[in-house]
Parts: C-alpha cells; structure tokens; sequence
C-alpha cells in the first residue's frame, strides 16, 4: 500500500506549517479579542453566552470532521486510492479533540445557564456517542497488528457509525430537547445579530485553520509512521 | 446450514456449560438492584424494565468473544469459508446459534425474575415481548463486531465501546412498553447492516 506522490508536493506541506500554525493562533487571537471585548453581552445570558464562540464551531467541525471521515472511508472503499485512508486517519484524533471540546464548553455554559453541568437529552447524549465513535475507530485501529485489514475494519466501522451524524443534527428538531435549535442555520434571516456574527465567523475560520494544521502535520506523520511514502521527483 | 447449527450448539452444549455461566451472570445482575437501590415494590418495578435491558447488553458483550474466535484460532473458519462458497450461510447458522445458546435461556428464565420484582402478567408479556424482539437486534450487531475485531484478541473493552453505542437505540426503545414495532425495525435495519458487514470482515480475516 503505497501513495504515490511527489516529493516536492510533501515538501511544500512541511513549508506551509509554519504559516498554518501562525495563521492558526493569528485568528484565535483576533476572534477571542472580538468575542470577549468586542460584542456585546446577550440580554438574558450576559457573558455567559461568549462560551458560545467556541462551543457551535467546535461541535460543527466534530460533525464535519466526522462526516469527512466517513466520506473518505467511502472513497476508499470505492476507489481503491490509500490517500484517502490517510486522510481519514490523519483527521480522526482533530475531531475528537473538536468532540471533547464541545462537550467541555457546553457542560461549562450549562452550569450557569440551565442550572446543571449536564442533562441527559438527545442532542447532549447522541455527542457523547460520537466522542466515543471517535474513539472506537482510533483505538480499533491501533489494536489490530496488520496495519492494512486494520485499516479496512476500522473504516467499515467509521462507515457504520455515520448514522450517528443526521440524529445529532436533527435531534434538536425531532425531539423537544433542552439544547436550543440551530439559530444560524437559516441563511436568509439567522436569528443571530450581527455584532454576534462576526466574532463567531472568525471563531469559525480560526477552528477551520486548526483542523487544516493539525490534519496536515498529522498527515505527514501517517505517512512517514507507516512507511507509505515512495517519493518521486 | 443445520449441520453447522447443530456443531455450534453441540460445541457450547460439552464446552463447560457456556450458557449456564451466561443465565447466572445476567441473574447476578439483577439481583444488585434491590442491593443498589433498596427494596422498595414500586421502585423496583421501574428499575426492573431498564436494568433487565442493561443486564441482556452485558451479556451479550461478554459472549462476544467466543462467536467466531475460536473458530478463527483453530483454523476451522478458513475450512467452513473454503466449502461453502456463499459465506452467508455461516453468519446465519451464527446468529441463530448465539441466540440460541445466549439469549434464549435469559428470555426463559425471564418470566421467573419478573415475578420476583412483583411485575404482573400483563407487564412481563410486553418485556418479554420486547426483549424477544431486541435481542435479535443485539445478537446482529455482536456478531458483526465480533467479525470486525477477529485480528484484535483480548480486547473486550474495545468491543464494548464500539458496540454501547450502537446499542443505545435498543434500550432507549425498549424500556417503553408498547414500542416493539420500533424494535423490530430496528432489528431488521441491523440484520440487513450487519449480514453485509460480517460478510466483509470474514472475508477480509479469510484472505
């Protein structure tokens, strides 16, 4: 199982990093600075709701992230390409740190705002299990010795556990839970003023240059760990 | 198919009699309640309808390692897959083998425990109907990862966290009395899942 690509294309992502990591902490910088100076507090929740920056990208790109996982596997299955098996790996550990980091920051914003630091409602519940889908999939990989049935288990797995992705993104609007409905969702007219907005739009780049940065160093460290790189000039 | 039936519960039947351990287990369970919560009727007429459904999931965990491992160790699943040619054959005769060796005697010993946590007729037909009809569903998803994790041994924990979650709609709709429809959906949805999944890990373990 060998990726066929261009030294200097492997090159040019190792140049990048650095840029990537700048660019990465450049934005968190600039939306921290506009979520917690810049807008204003929210009526009912005061500040409180600036938890708020954090907590929706994260949980947009653990279901984003997951849901590239799991279109990658797919690819993989259908065009034989081991790049995407790559992709899939190197992406998976990105969306359980964004997972873990949604449930934090939402038990955090529960605490002052519900009363509790969690309930067990679908929305909440149906997260965890994704946090623990994430974790079946890297650890399943790990625990099975030949690298490349490894890699097709784990994947048929991912695969399974994607059912997961529309009942956390419906769960709000099928079931009557605590957890409030997408209020950004609706493109014409959000439910959001938009002194809110661009600090969350720039919180939304910032996790975006994370998922980038990490995905790519871990990229090059899936392929140089697994020895899959036949480079060429 | 009916040869391979009669092997495996013939095999469980001399084996240190697998599914008595199995009964005992999911019996032991379900006696910490009145230990855990007290005994009070009421209390442990609600606590019964969930914890039986936690109890029939644990069971199910424990015994998925000896679904096709064994098998799998001593060669013989290389020997089945080379004769017959259409693999789905052993993966139904495994299902109905592990439901006949590890659900069936919870489901009859069942009726018994219930009287024992003072449920009525009426409620131990519509948990007994429930349990019949999820159990079916459990038994699908623990044959497929036990399929899937044949290259990992000795990593039941592993198998427990991929297979909870993948659990969890079972218990959340069979805890209501009247939701068997739901389950049953549910367990025709992961025998079609499963059927094609356990398929794909043989053949992967197979090759």
């Amino acid at each position: 199982m060998y990726i066929k690509i261009k030294n200097n294309h492997i090159e040019f992502i190792k140049s990048a990093n650095p840029y990537l990591i700048f660019a990465t902490i450049f934005a968190f910088v600039i939306g921290l600075y506009y979520s917690l100076f810049q807008s204003p507090p929210d009526y009912i929740q005061g500040d409180s709701m600036r938890i708020m920056y954090i907590h929706v990208p994260s949980a947009w790109f653990a279901l984003m992230t997951y849901s590239i996982l799991a279109g990658s596997c797919v690819l993989w299955f259908i065009t034989r390409n081991p790049l995407f098996n790559v992709v899939a790996r190197s992406i998976a550990q990105v969306g359980m740190v964004f997972t873990l980091m949604s449930l934090i920051t939402g038990s955090i914003w529960g605490k002052p705002t519900w009363g509790v630091w969690w309930v067990w409602d679908a929305r909440l519940t149906s997260m965890l299990i994704l946090f623990f889908l994430y974790i079946a999939y890297i650890f399943l990989w790990q625990a099975i010795s030949n690298k490349e049935l490894a890699s097709k288990i784990s994947a048929a797995l991912a695969i399974i556990g994607f059912i997961n992705i529309p009942i956390i993104k419906f769960s709000v609007d099928w079931w009557n839970t605590l957890h409030q409905p997408a209020s950004i969702s609706k493109l014409s007219t959000p439910s959001i003023d938009t002194s809110m907005l661009i600090p969350l739009f720039i919180m939304t780049i910032a996790c975006f240059l994370f998922l980038v940065t990490v995905s790519l160093i871990r990229f090059r460290l899936v392929l140089i760990e697994n020895k899959m790189l036949r480079t060429s000039n | 198919m009916s040869n391979l039936i009669k092997r495996d519960l013939l095999l469980s039947f001399y084996s240190s009699a697998n599914f008595f351990f199995t009964v005992s287990f999911f019996i032991l369970i379900l006696m910490l309640i009145p230990f855990a919560f007290g005994t009070q009727t009421e209390q442990l007429k609600v606590l019964f309808r969930g914890v039986v459904w936690i109890a029939l999931a644990l069971s199910i965990i424990i015994t998925v390692d000896r679904i096709y491992n064994a098998d799998y160790e001593d060669g013989n699943l290389d020997i089945i897959m080379q004769k017959n040619k259409t693999i789905e054959y052993l993966i139904i005769s495994k299902y109905i083998t592990h439901w006949f060796i590890y659900c069936l005697p919870l489901l009859v010993i069942l009726p018994v425990l219930s009287f024992l946590f003072y449920l009525d007729y009426l409620e131990t037909v519509q948990i007994f109907i429930n349990l019949f009809i999820g159990s079916f569903g459990m038994v699908f998803i623990a044959n497929f990862v036990s399929a899937l994790t044949l290259g990992a041994r000795r990593t039941i924990f592993l198998k427990a966290i991929i297979m909870i979650p993948l659990f969890v709609p079972f218990i959340i709709f069979g805890s209501d009395a009247g939701s068997w429809p739901i389950l049953l959906a549910l367990s025709m949805l992961s025998f079609v899942i499963s059927i094609y999944v356990t398929a794909y890990g043989l053949r992967l373990y197979g090759e």
